[in-house]
């Protein structure tokens, strides 16, 4: 069994594939899996040779074959991967070699990007894997090796599938480019905690550089990586001459890089495009017998997002407590109508304002928590690259959320209840994380920090049954409110620090849990999160737009030598010194609301609505200025002396004010009547929606109503929401020839189940022919003729 | 740089106007915040052009039917076949910014699509300075989507040059590309310098377009 092999020996990958079939006349766009149906002599002889020159390790030629390239090959995927698998496992037979040689099934990108960035759904790229997966394990593949992946959500979900569906071990590489980044932007650690997190069995590097480049990615896996690190480098940088992509590097300084790579720390070494028998052969020689540097366990606890990772235990990190319902009216109206620009809007300020990780609870009674769970992840990883914490007592929100995590995530929380422990561990070991334990269990808190410090000492034992390292568990010390526990900040503080100096486990709090039921609390929060940090707090939960529990954290960080030269307070705190105001703010200040509106200064346009309400009802004020200020910029937009940014930035400024009086009118139970309900959605296959967004923003100050639907809507759900809510006017947006199809069979869905429905489209390719042409009732070309249409269906 | 902030100011619907000094001013922002965000990258290959007539267009293996294309590699021997794109980043940041000011949301995007313009006119200079070695002259890049060179040829050429594995270029069911800022083209080469027409804008034949220069 090559499990027991790993990471003890030094063991051979093959060399390339691709490029050896080019060179044999495979031709650029050629499906390469095809060969192994149609040229099966020119895949074994490939094999063959590899064998021969010492590999110990031999890939199939099943690299693209999955179902999203395979549709319309000729030959099914199952006969694709069968044939595929039997070639090398004939040929290792045949060749008798004195070494045992394993059959790897090579699995690759499966060419399409993932929502959000593409249209494949998380759960189709998981399907589409699993089928390989289960036919190479059924055609008799000792082990899966993903490969040359540059998307970390594809690496998880062909991870997840090979896991899930096969019991064979599992190998994963992915391809860095020159900044050390993959592809869609992440860096080296979040890959490692991502896959750590997975378990699989060995990770590494392929493709996109040489042996000479892969040094220094290396050296980071090395640093980081708790598993055995596998290297296959092409034969240097691509070189393109007379229309060819060549590789230069020999095979004698191929051998001679590689001798280097496993001296660094390699455990598995191979080539990869460009690499011919010749170079493994010439690498083989040299380096058979080197003892590999001993596999071990990093401490570091990290965290991941798709682009980058947090580690938690140098300094004290911030985690966002404002994605959370409790006891905000406003959010939970935002989870009530699925709000989740809302949500984003959260997540986005918070990270501004200096948070490392986002804590995400979305419960509350009356709602499907699993599904707005999972939306708001999906939400809040398209916008945001800062790990987020899963806060959930729910199993089920708990698992859908981090089965499409795009990363290693945080997660809120076991206890140490036996019953939540054999809930939430399982998950954990499942999709890796790291784990908050609440130093608590069925006796309820303890009073004294021994107490705590049990309970957490029984979550790290629990932990260990599941395979779950002490570094992936963080523990709550738990803040319990000192106006009804007078010596509750004490326990907490005595609780952390033998935590650190005991246990040597991370610690966590909800800090501002301190100072319930007391006044001022910012003043006790912030010390109290001073004092938790010095007593060696490795996380807290806080609210990063407070600017006390932000001068705490930096102020403590500087103090504590954390912060080189205090350079991150310095570049905080330096400007704060009270500027005189400048000169065009003080001209704005003289700007009457209509003119701050006209001009786009948002800011300015709240504050003058904020003193405007002090004198005038809300209606008047939406009457009197907002209204006219608005039909000023929409005029001079349809004139053409005003243009598109001016329009948004005046939209934007009276959406700044409506929030304003919005809260007073909710305050004054006043209503404003809205114009009309308008649907809004980009239709199926189209994922571009910046101008449906427009739409948006202009018809809700125009006081319509809208329900968004979003990008890539089918036909179907949009009928079906017109139907429900008894619409009367749909906006369409397409921007492609290839999608205006979809958008003409909404209509004629429309027509059918909805026939009072009006439809209004527009998008980059339409005009009005076109418009008239897919039956729709009427065609903007711009975004201020929608509002136009509108106002006029609904005659105001 | 001039030049791409004049082409973005025109993206955004200016037409011939002056855009005023704030928009400027977040157009100049934007270009920033996008040079931190975009990774572009390219890739090329050489193909020979096996017949250019009525039945198609032979590039490599791939027959391509379209008039509007056949005219720009008239007199051609050789086409250049071009992807581009600017990055997953890019689309990260213009969809992170529309959640929060949809007016800078429209800047960043038109901004993105100059940029990736300039990106690919420079790329097409080095390619062009190769050719020339050999005494070959490029033709303006043609795309896909444009007069009768049907969209759907996008896939055959992305898949010839291995667009998602070496520059992480996808495309979606519906043909549209991902990452969203990102360019496939074909550049013909030749040996005359006289066949070169005038490219962008002027040689399009949409002449009611907004957007033209």
């Amino acid at each position: 069994m090559i499990r027991e092999r790993l990471g003890k020996e030094l063991l051979f990958f093959d060399g390339g594939m691709g490029t050896l079939l080019q060179e044999k006349g495979l031709a650029p766009g050629e499906l390469p899996e095809t060969w192994n149906m149609t040229h099966p002599e020119v895949i074994s002889e490939i094999h063959r040779a590899y064998i021969e020159a010492g590999s110990d390790i031999i890939l199939t030629n099943t690299f693209g074959a999955n179902a999203l390239k395979y549709h319309d090959s000729g030959y099914s995927l199952e006969e694709i991967i069968k044939s595929a698998v039997s070639h090398v496992r004939n040929v290792v037979q045949a060749a008798g070699a004195a070494r045992p040689v394993y059959t790897a099934l090579d699995v690759g990108p499966t060419g399409k990007l993932l929502k959000p960035m593409g249209d494949l759904d998380f759960e189709d790229a998981y399907n589409a894997y699993r089928e390989v997966m289960i036919c190479g394990e059924r055609a008799g593949a000792d082990l899966i090796h993903i490969e040359t992946m540059s998307d970390t959500y594809e690496l998880k979900a062909a991870v997840l599938a090979a896991k899930e569906n096969t019991s064979l071990p599992v190998f994963a590489t992915v391809i860095y480019d020159e900044r050390q980044k993959l592809l869609t932007g992440a860096d080296i650690p979040s890959v490692i905690a991502l896959l750590e997190g997975l378990r699989v069995d060995a990770l590494g590097i392929n493709c996109g550089m040489g042996p000479e480049q892969m040094m220094p990615v290396l050296e980071q896996y090395m640093r980081y990586a708790s598993l055995p690190v596998i290297v296959k480098p092409n034969a240097g940088l691509p070189v393109q001459r007379d229309g060819h992509t060549c590789y230069d590097v020999l095979p004698e300084d191929f051998a001679a890089y590689m001798e280097r790579i496993i001296s660094a720390g390699a455990c598995v070494a191979g080539g990869c495009c460009g690499t011919t028998p010749d170079h493994i052969r010439a690498m083989t020689e040299k380096c058979r017998g080197m003892k590999i540097l001993p596999v071990t366990e990093k401490d570091d606890t990290v965290v991941s997002s798709y682009g980058s990772a947090v580690f938690l235990g140098n300094g004290s990190k911030i985690i966002g407590e404002r994605i959370n319902p409790t006891g905000k009216k406003r959010f939970k109206q935002a989870l009530k109508e699925h709000d989740l620009e809302y949500i984003m809007r959260e997540g986005i300020t918070q990270q501004d304002c200096g948070a490392h990780i986002l804590d995400v609870n979305t419960g509350l009674p009356d709602i499907d928590e699993t599904t707005m769970m999972r939306d708001a992840v999906g939400a809040l990883q398209s916008v945001v690259n800062l790990p987020l914490q899963i806060d959930t007592v729910d199993p089920e929100a708990m698992e859908a959320a981090l089965r499409i995590y795009n990363g290693k995530a945080m997660v809120n929380s076991v206890s140490g209840k036996q019953e939540s422990m054999d809930k939430v561990f399982p998950l954990i070991r499942r999709y890796g994380g790291v784990v908050i334990g609440l130093t608590l269990d069925e006796d309820g808190i303890p009073s004294d920090a021994e107490g705590r410090v049990a309970i957490a000492k029984k979550i790290i034992r629990e932990a260990a049954k599941y395979g779950i390292r002490k570094k992936d568990i963080v523990i709550d010390a738990l803040a319990m409110t000192i106006s009804s526990e007078p010596d509750g900040a004490m326990v907490t503080l005595e609780t952390l620090k033998k935590l650190r100096d005991e246990v040597g486990v991370r610690t966590v709090l909800g800090v501002s849990n301190i100072s319930f039921g007391l006044p001022s609390r910012p003043v006790i929060n912030a010390a109290f999160y001073t004092m938790a940090m010095m007593n060696g707090l490795s996380a807290g939960i806080i609210n990063p737009c407070s600017a006390d529990m932000m001068r705490a954290w930096y102020a403590y960080h500087a103090l504590a030598g954390l912060d080189e030269n205090c350079a991150g307070y310095i570049a905080k705190y330096s400007g704060e010194a009270p500027a005189a105001p400048a000169a065009a703010a003080g001209a704005a200040k003289m700007l009457s609301l209509k003119e701050c509106i006209e001009k786009g200064l948002k800011d300015d346009a709240a504050d003058r609505t904020r003193e405007a309400v002090e004198e005038q009802d809300p209606l008047e004020i939406i009457n009197g200025m907002l209204i006219p200020a608005l039909n000023h910029v929409g005029e001079g937009f349809e004139k053409g002396t005003l243009f598109l940014p001016q329009l948004l930035m005046s939209a934007e400024a009276a959406k700044a004010a409506f929030a304003v009086l919005k809260d007073q009118m909710e305050k004054s139970g006043e209503v404003r009547e809205k114009a009309g309900t308008v649907l809004l959605a980009t239709v199926k296959g189209d994922i571009h929606d910046i101008g449906k967004n427009i739409v948006k923003v202009l018809l809700e100050n125009y006081s319509f109503n809208v329900i968004d639907l979003g990008k890539d809507v089918p036909p179907e759900e949009i009928v079906k929401k017109v139907v429900e809510e008894d619409i009367r006017l749909v906006g369409l947006s397409a921007l492609m020839t290839t999608t205006v199809v979809s958008m003409e069979e909404t209509i004629r869905q429309l027509r059918e189940k909805a026939p009072g429905c009006r439809v209004m489209v527009g998008g980059a390719v339409l005009n009005q022919d076109y418009a008239d042409m897919i039956g729709a009732d009427f065609y903007g070309k711009d975004a201020m003729q929608s509002v136009r249409f509108a106002q006029k269906l609904f005659g105001n | 740089m001039k030049r791409r902030t004049d082409e973005a100011v025109r993206y955004l619907g200016y037409g011939k106007n002056a855009a005023d000094e704030r928009t400027r001013r977040m157009v100049d922002e934007a270009f920033l915040k996008l040079e931190q965000a975009a990774d572009p990258k390219s890739i090329c290959r050489i193909f020979d052009i096996g017949q250019n007539s009525e039945d198609g267009i032979q590039i490599g293996n791939l027959t391509i039917i379209s008039h509007s294309l056949a005219r720009n590699l008239r007199g051609c021997d050789k086409a250049v076949l071009f992807c581009a794109t600017l990055g997953a980043e890019a689309d990260q940041l213009i969809r992170r910014t529309s959640i929060t000011d949809m007016s800078r949301a429209v800047i960043l995007q038109a901004c993105a699509a100059a940029y990736l313009e300039e990106y690919c006119d420079d790329r097409q200079r080095t390619i062009g300075e190769e050719m020339a070695r050999e005494g070959r002259f490029l033709r303006p890049r043609f795309s896909p989507g444009y007069g009768d060179f049907d969209i759907h040829y996008q896939e055959p050429i992305m898949r010839m040059l291995d667009c998602a594995k070496q520059i992480g270029l996808t495309m979606t069911d519906g043909y549209m590309m991902t990452p969203s800022k990102s360019v496939t083209a074909v550049i013909g080469a030749g040996p005359d310098r006289t066949g070169c027409v005038p490219g962008g804008c002027e040689s399009c034949g949409k002449t009611d377009c907004p957007y033209r220069r």
